[in-house]
């Protein structure tokens, strides 16, 4: 077989200016284009750079550090302002949420969390901005504008919509490594076991067969390269024998084949669905039911495995459980 | 299923793995759209006898609620024994012919490889994936000693074992291999997105292909300030989906064999 380098020795693209990069007072390629020949070991393309600055782009990326200098203060703040600790346990700072939907009353009980998610939902939603203005000047369809608008409908379900809809910030996660984690495991067991969440399975479904879609078709192009399947967008328009053993082997496999255009169409609502089905499945709990387990057995999804608890079943909203002290993590000296 | 006017040309006979050996392949044949072949015989062989078993047993259980009809691993008791049909023992001839159906399924994707003349890396990630089947249903119980260790074979039954799977370790989100292994999940549905958007969003736009190329490399290096390229995108995301396999693997081999508290793993650190 053929070995493929990209691009090989080939000099640097430098990027072509418009008049539509013009209008931007920022609008500034940083850098310098440059290539790192020792990538040619991965197979990609060896070129770093430029990058594009734009004012949407400066304004997201203020955005993003302002809400890591507060999170930085939050993390020493809650080990005794030492440096070093916070390095050595920044896997388990975490930034709580406030109790009910106003402003927190505190740094400590809320505040640090209210002020980051913040500043990071304004950085996303000028990223997006950045990603439309960008599509725009390359004349790209928006398709992965769509892409990272669902991704943030994913994010704003589980950090917004849901927590105003049971009446508490609470619901959402602690910001920082191990919170995230802890709020993934808490969730499901505060609202009766995820697993038996319809969409939760929808969801889990679209995110393997995102990481299978990927092996399939990462494996079929790699495997029929040498005879340039990888071209994509010329095979779209003419079919060549790549392409053709490509679609050959998943019919004669499967006796279903798609085509250089139309696995793109699979792989983007695949990855699309994660979020999409995800979100559906965050609104819907509290909404629909406050325990899923007890949901499945109700609609004949799950097996009964003993007597049902149905005490908080139909109470609205939904009670609480008590919080934690306004503070946060605390390690204990000399851990 | 479109017709593809070019097939005749590649539907050969000869060049298998089992003529290869033997000298002749009795299978080489096709069968409406698919390629069979003497694997591809074992193959739907497994999968009959398998189906077989899966609806004598659930006739048996009597639930045929497709949510939640079971085939249940064999109890604690059996180790690594016999179980009697309705003791395990159907979920036993399940999981041995499921293994040899994906198996043979794998040694045929070979052959069509074979006969097509290109590389082997659809069957490669394939068996990289029939081995978390393999660690979930068969290692692990064997390094475990007890089949009761494989799960249930049913849709919302083995949504239950992965939950009491999870409590069994304590909390399976600080298991590093699950968390490595969500992030590689999450990472190839997202280079999926980009992927697909960079592909729908400028296919056919413009007469020279290599417009089109060069179009997306520079949208990307002003995104992100690099753009991988049409080749090495596909590498990513290959070995994106095997690295993803591979830390599922060792999530799920580690846990109960080196690892019984995935809580208290942490505590050294």
């Amino acid at each position: 077989m053929a070995t493929i380098l990209p691009h090989p020795m080939e000099p640097i693209e430098e990027a072509e200016d418009s008049k539509f990069d013009h209008i931007d007072p920022l609008g500034i390629r940083l850098g310098t284009a440059t290539r790192l020949d020792f990538l040619r070991i991965f197979m990609v393309d060896t070129q770093i750079g430029t990058i594009w600055l734009g004012t949407w782009g400066v304004i997201s990326a203020m955005l993003f550090v302002a809400g890591l200098g507060v999170f930085i203060l939050g993390g020493l703040d809650q080990v005794g302002d030492s440096p070093w600790l916070l390095v050595k346990y920044f896997g388990n700072v975490s930034m709580a949420p406030p109790d009910g939907l106003g402003l927190a009353h505190s740094m400590r009980g809320g505040g640090y969390w209210q002020m980051i998610t913040t500043f990071w939902a304004g950085s996303v939603l000028f990223w997006g901005v950045r990603c439309w203005e960008r599509l725009m000047r390359h004349k790209w369809r928006p398709f992965l504008l769509f892409a990272w608008l669902s991704a943030i409908f994913l994010t704003a379900c589980i950090w917004v919509f849901h927590p105003i809809i049971v009446g508490s910030w609470a619901e959402a996660p602690a910001l920082g490594l191990n919170g995230d984690l802890q709020w993934a495991q808490n969730f499901s067991v505060l609202w009766g076991n995820l697993y038996y969440n319809p969409w939760h399975q929808l969801a889990i479904f679209f995110l393997l067969g995102s990481c299978m879609l990927w092996g399939m078709h990462g494996a079929t192009i790699l495997a029929t390269a040498s005879e340039s399947s990888h071209h994509e967008d010329a095979e779209i328009k003419n079919l060549t024998s790549g392409s053709q053993k490509a679609a050959l082997f998943w019919k004669w496999t499967m006796g279903f084949n798609a085509f250089p255009k139309s696995i793109h169409d699979w792989l983007w609502w695949f990855s699309v669905g994660v979020v999409l089905a995800s979100g559906i499945g965050i609104l819907s709990t509290g909404l629909v039911t406050n325990d899923w387990y007890v949901w499945g057995v109700d609609h004949g999804t799950v097996k009964q495995y003993g007597p049902l608890t149905r005490s908080a079943i139909n109470q609205w909203p939904r009670p609480m459980p008590p919080l934690p002290a306004p503070g946060g993590y605390v390690p204990a000296p000399g851990n | 299923m479109a017709d593809l006017d070019f097939e005749s040309a590649y539907r050969k006979p000869g060049n298998t793995l089992f003529a290869s050996v033997l000298g002749d392949d009795p299978f080489d044949f096709w069968v409406g759209p698919f390629y069979v072949g003497f694997f591809g015989a074992v193959s739907i062989t497994c999968i009959a006898l398998g189906i077989a078993v899966l609806f004598i047993a659930v006739g048996q259980y009597g639930d045929w609620d497709l949510w939640r009809a079971v085939i249940p691993s064999p109890d604690r008791s059996v180790g690594l024994g016999f179980a009697g049909f309705l003791h395990g023992g159907a979920w036993q001839a399940v999981v041995i012919l499921a293994t040899g159906a994906f198996v043979s399924w794998g040694l045929r994707e070979v052959d069509i490889c074979r006969k097509l003349q290109m590389g082997f890396h659809v069957p490669a990630m394939f068996s990289l994936a029939i081995s978390a089947w393999v660690i979930l249903q068969i290692l692990r119980p064997l390094l475990m000693g007890c089949w009761c260790e494989g799960f249930d074979l049913s849709f919302t039954g083995h949504l239950t074992w992965v939950s009491n799977t999870g409590f069994r370790y304590m909390n399976f989100y600080d298991n590093p291999f699950h968390a490595y292994a969500v992030m590689g999940f999450f990472l190839t549905a997202m280079v999926l997105a980009m992927h697909g958007s960079a592909i729908l969003g400028t296919y056919n736009t413009d007469k020279d292909p290599n417009v089109e190329m060069r179009r997306e490399d520079s949208f990307w290096r002003d995104y992100v300030g690099y753009s991988i390229g049409e080749y090495g995108i596909h590498r990513l995301g290959f070995y994106l989906a095997v690295y993803t396999l591979v830390m599922s693997d060792l999530c799920i081999l580690t846990s109960g064999t080196l690892v019984q508290d995935w809580v208290d793993f942490w505590h050294p650190f």
